[in-house]
């Protein structure tokens, strides 16, 4: 039977990407439902509970900047907050929480419930309803049928997933959770690319039952940083501390001795796990002359007593889980709560989609988060937002958008995803994006909130607060750029102290900010200059516009060099063969990317710039040379 | 209103030699881009008036005359190419153009130009017909595939070490400095210690050892190799001193005069080629001849063309390939050869230029002279002096431009890390200096790095 309303979006799953989402639609005024096979885990933290790290912090400022809810949870969900980093620059500094699982999950669950155009519905999806190549809407496990616009797929590793725990497995979700068999056995039948992938998680453990005091305690920092433009840090609750120990040259042996019972060093698993984040197994193997590997102790929340280590995945047998455990300091006699195990799960080739994150086969269709080979809530969360706008617009009739990698990591992630693809789980790392400098969390507000509030995604608060701060760096800039000192200025006096060398010539408070020594806030203390701004976002943004200026001009320079074919559009059934002098091997790349424009074709590896010319003259030739809008 | 507000249009300025090196009284350099104009001011002193030809001096970075010659600007949209284009004629030689184009591309913003570009841009800006899409397509085909050649050749020897040992140990800093950027909990901080520093001035001093030999020219004019090979008493030495002008090798009747690897290097059209006479090649109970032997066989295959002396009073007529098939066997794959058939005078067969068994076959006599010009409007032929505005001079241009430009990022870098310890910022400088570099040996992805770091450190949670 068909459900009575029908909707503008429909977003099914209720993680990290299908959390943002739906809301990113509501938000944009779109008739929005939210369909999960469980309202209870909506907003669950199925990994590790800790958001932000470096990258990853950069994701979650872009998703607040464009309205989307993970900072503002955190903010109020985050026992420990540090800034990592913060002895190196301002571009490469990233906040990172470890958070309550349940404070976040509630705070989650609490907003989606209120959130004004949204409705939340409980039933596994089992099927999509296509209408020739389109989308129509949903249908459930007891056949009620959903009419939408536009569907937006964030099912996770739900799909299809397998769970090993030593040389057992079983069909399964998250752990405690069923896969989505149905739907994934549906998608296969699409004309999609699927692969496998593979990651895991760590035995849990009791904290009643570790040592603490042999361990090495890490506080948070001090002020707590927030996540949110608009947090406070009386959002935060009580604060902990999260501990650090480490494995020894025993628990190494253990490792080794039940390696023969290994799932994937005995080949039963196939899927593909991340290089960055070894099974303690992979570890010991890979870098055997290692006798010691760090482990974070990380508290799941103030209200439970479980602990996650972080840096033990493991998909060993349980016996073994058990002693290698137990040989770790602090952790002698610990009690594992839930057993470690990998998970392999399905997902689809993000070279399938658009920019847009829209199925390049089946229009309508969106897909987010770990359905696409990504990792992390994060990389997930940004994802969902990005789909859920461009499902938006799409049910309203209007131009998707994307952010560009020039313009967030948001932008790096769906560009490498859509044109590059993935072996591994993709995760986020600064050194993805070449633009990093330009690409920083203090100012990702000013990179995307005035789109975001074009798109509708940016309430008025947020808006009057961020048009509030442009103002004030821009005053400021133009006051200190006013403001002149010569050698024999009274303000020297001060000032000569704070410089490495003495000022010799005339000089504005700008050019003496711009030096590596000075910090604005001393600079303000000297009479002649102060006071400065109250507004601290701001006055940390004049300090880093100034003395990241150079660097900042270079790649802006750079990108204005890329942008000549950038968007370049490249018909979709383009038929890459028939351009003679291309070489076998740059049509095979070509034709399995299926680059949407020519900067897409170019990042592809292996293709050349001679390739792409010969790509522009064809095009042109053949009258099909147009710029997308 | 922020830095991310950003504006479109701004393209690049490119810049190449537009007509072949090496022919002719005059050599063209073209520069097309929005910095034409500025350009023209820093070596011309002033923009020439729009369309009228004026001559004037060709100056180069510390306002020296390099050359004078004509000098032409077409404004946008009324040039070849459709953007602003400045034309600089001059009559140096290779070597005096290749100063000039060092000036320009050193100019910030301004880059040599891909081969074909020029074409390529005058078609997408409506300035060609549509039906010439084929012939623009061929042109971009063969003078890249050309330009891959050239490439190849400039990276030989020393150089090509040089580089890729640089290219390593570039990777190798980078791995350790994004690696302690993207994974501080990993206790791998490797910008606190000074392990960073020192390797950065370990790069710094061997790219200065490299920068310092081509800018005595010891690189650019490093120029082509063509080794003389063929039986003994052919006339191989005859040949050399012929084309040298000097007496360089002692010339016998008797067989194995030559035992080692002797080597001249001439000048065509100003161009430098390195000519090698090498032992003949046979068989040979002798020891000394036997390493000398070796040595030419090494010669052969580090060539970039060779001439395969024939003794016209003996062999004359017959395939080399039928009469010695070890001979091909054991050249490289793809070398050039060219049958020089020598003797002419005492063989009585006519001096000329032939296409034998699809080789390009000269007869000549290496005594009389007979011919040898003849052999001289060849090589250039083969150099890449005609047909194609990519020679290997342009490719080592290219090759120390990248080398230049990564060098200045490697200095910068060091600065910002003394100075700043600024490790972001280094990061960024070693990027770019990355790209510079991947210009000569290829692509290397922020993918491949990651790559690097996690089979280097144990990573991961």
């Amino acid at each position: 039977m068909w459900y009575q309303d029908s909707f503008d979006v429909i977003v099914v799953g209720g993680g990290h990407a299908g959390t943002e989402a739906s809301l990113a639609a509501a938000r944009m005024g779109c008739k929005t439902l939210l369909l999960t096979h469980n309202i209870d885990t909506l907003g669950a933290m199925s990994c590790n509970p800790a958001i932000g790290g470096i990258g990853k912090g950069h994701l979650v400022k872009e998703i607040d900047a464009l309205g989307g809810l993970m900072a503002e949870a955190i903010d109020h969900g985050g026992i420990q907050f540090r800034t990592l980093n913060s002895s190196k620059g301002p571009a490469v500094r990233a906040t990172r929480a470890q958070a309550d699982r349940l404070l976040y999950k509630n705070y989650v669950r609490n907003y989606l419930e209120n959130q004004e155009n949204l409705t939340i519905f409980q039933q596994p999806c089992d099927d999509l309803i296509m209408e020739n190549d389109r989308v129509v809407g949903v249908s459930t496990q007891m056949g009620l049928k959903f009419k939408g616009k536009s569907v937006v797929l964030t099912v996770g590793t739900f799909l299809a997933g397998q769970i090993h725990i030593g040389l057992n497995n079983y069909e399964g979700g998250r752990a405690g959770d069923p896969a989505s068999q149905n739907l994934a056995d549906r998608l296969r039948d699409m004309p999609f690319r699927i692969d496998r992938l593979k990651t895991g998680t760590p035995p849990r453990l009791d904290a009643r039952s570790l040592d603490f005091s042999v361990m090495q305690a890490q506080p948070g920092d001090f002020p707590t940083p927030t996540f949110s433009f608009m947090g406070k840090q009386s959002d935060h609750p009580q604060q902990i501390p999260c501990y650090i120990t480490h494995t020894n040259t025993q628990t190494h042996d253990i490792i080794r001795s039940g390696l023969d019972r290994s799932p994937m060093y005995t080949g039963v698993i196939e899927g593909v796990g991340p290089r960055y984040c070894p099974s303690i197994e992979d570890k010991i193997m890979r870098f055997s002359d290692k006798d010691s590997h760090q482990i974070f102790v990380e508290p799941e929340g103030l209200t439970t007593h479980e602990i996650y280590p972080n840096g033990i995945s493991t998909s060993l047998p349980f016996d073994v889980q058990m002693n290698l455990v137990r040989s770790i300091k602090g952790f002698e006699n610990a009690h594992i709560t839930r057993p470690g195990y990998a998970i392999e799960y399905d997902f689809f080739d993000p070279r399938d989609l658009k920019q847009t994150l829209e199925s390049k086969f089946v229009e309508n269709l969106f897909f987010a988060g770990q359905i696409n080979g990504t990792t992390g809530y994060e990389e997930a969360g940004a994802q969902g937002l990005i789909a859920g706008l461009n499902a938006a617009q799409r049910s309203q009739g209007k131009e998707g958008w994307t952010p560009g990698r020039e313009q967030a990591y948001m932008g790096v992630l769906i560009d490498d995803l859509s044109t590059l693809g993935t072996k591994e789980p993709y995760r986020m790392f600064t050194s993805r994006a070449e633009y990093r400098l330009l690409l920083r969390e203090d100012n990702a507000d000013i990179r995307l909130t005035e789109k975001g509030r074009e798109l509708g995604l940016v309430s008025d608060e947020r808006w009057q607060r961020f048009s509030e701060k442009l103002e004030n760096i821009e005053q400021e800039r133009q006051r200190i750029r006013g403001l002149w000192v010569q050698k024999d200025h009274p303000a020297t006096e001060q000032l000569n102290p704070m410089l490495k060398n003495p000022i010799s010539k005339d000089a504005n408070v700008e050019d003496l900010l711009r030096r590596p020594e000075t910090r604005y806030d001393d600079l303000m203390t000297i009479e002649a200059f102060g006071p400065g701004l109250n507004d601290k976002q701001a006055s940390e943004q004049v300090e880093i516009q100034v003395k990241y200026a150079g660097y900042i001009d270079r790649q802006l320079d750079e990108i204005d060099k890329k942008k000549r074919h950038e968007n370049t559009l490249i018909p979709g059934d383009f038929d890459f063969s028939k351009i003679s002098g291309l070489s076998n091997e740059v049509v095979a790349k070509l034709t399995e990317a299926r680059p949407e424009t020519i900067g897409k074709a170019s990042r592809i590896s292996g293709i050349t710039p001679a390739a792409i010319s010969l790509l522009l003259v064809y095009l042109k030739k053949h009258g099909l040379l147009r710029k997308s809008a | 209103m922020s830095e991310s507000s950003l504006s479109t249009s701004h393209l690049e300025t490119i810049a190449a030699q537009a007509t072949p090196p090496g022919r002719g009284g005059v050599g063209i350099i073209r520069i097309s881009g929005p910095l034409a104009s500025l350009v023209a001011e820093q070596v011309l002193g002033k923009v020439p008036a729009v369309r009228k030809a004026e001559y004037l001096s060709f100056r180069d970075e510390n306002q020296n005359v390099i050359d004078q010659g004509i000098a032409l600007f077409f404004k946008a949209p009324n040039s070849f190419t459709g953007e602003d284009v400045l034309e600089l004629q001059g009559h140096g030689g290779p070597v005096i153009l290749d100063m000039l184009l060092k000036h320009v591309v050193s100019i910030n913003k301004v880059r040599m130009a891909r081969p074909g570009e020029f074409s390529e841009q005058a078609f997408l800006n409506d300035k060609l017909d549509l039906t010439q899409a084929e012939a623009i397509a061929d042109l971009i085909n063969s003078s890249s595939e050309q330009a891959a050649r050239c490439a190849l050749h400039s990276l030989q020897g020393d150089f090509s070490k040089l580089v890729h040992q640089l290219v390593d140990d570039v990777i190798h800093l980078r791995m350790y400095v994004e690696a302690a950027i993207d994974f501080p909990e990993e206790e791998i901080d490797f910008l606190a210690d000074s392990k960073i520093n020192n390797d950065l001035k370990a790069i710094i001093a061997s790219v200065d050892g490299v920068m310092a030999k081509a800018q005595q020219g010891a690189i650019i004019r490093e120029g082509m190799r063509v080794v003389i090979a063929g039986r003994p008493n052919a006339g191989k030495s005859s040949l050399l001193n012929a084309l040298s002008g000097k007496e360089s090798a002692i010339v016998t009747d008797i067989e194995g005069t030559t035992r080692d690897v002797l080597s001249e290097q001439i000048h065509i059209d100003g161009m430098p080629l390195h000519i090698i006479d090498t032992a003949g090649l046979r068989e040979s109970p002798d020891k000394v001849e036997q390493i000398g032997i070796e040595r030419a066989w090494k010669e052969i295959e580090q060539a970039d063309r060779v001439l395969l002396m024939i003794d016209s009073t003996k062999e004359a007529g017959d395939n080399p390939k039928a009469f010695w098939p070890e001979f091909f066997e054991r050249i490289p794959q793809n070398m050039g050869v060219t049958i020089v058939k020598n003797k002419a005078d005492v063989s009585g067969i006519a001096t000329g230029q032939t296409l034998e068994h699809g080789a390009p076959t000269i007869n000549l006599s290496a005594m009389t002279g007979e011919g040898v010009d003849l052999l001289t409007a060849h090589l250039k032929e083969c150099m890449g002096y005609e047909g194609s505005t990519e020679g290997g001079f342009m490719a080592r241009r290219r090759h120390l431009a990248a080398l230049e430009s990564a060098h200045q990022h490697l200095v910068s870098g060091l600065d910002q890390l003394e100075s700043f310890v600024a490790g972001e910022i280094l990061a960024e400088e070693l990027r770019i200096c990355q790209q510079h570099l991947n210009e000569i040996t290829g692509e290397f992805t922020s993918d491949d790095l990651l790559g690097q770091i996690f089979s280097s450190f144990c990573i991961g949670k």
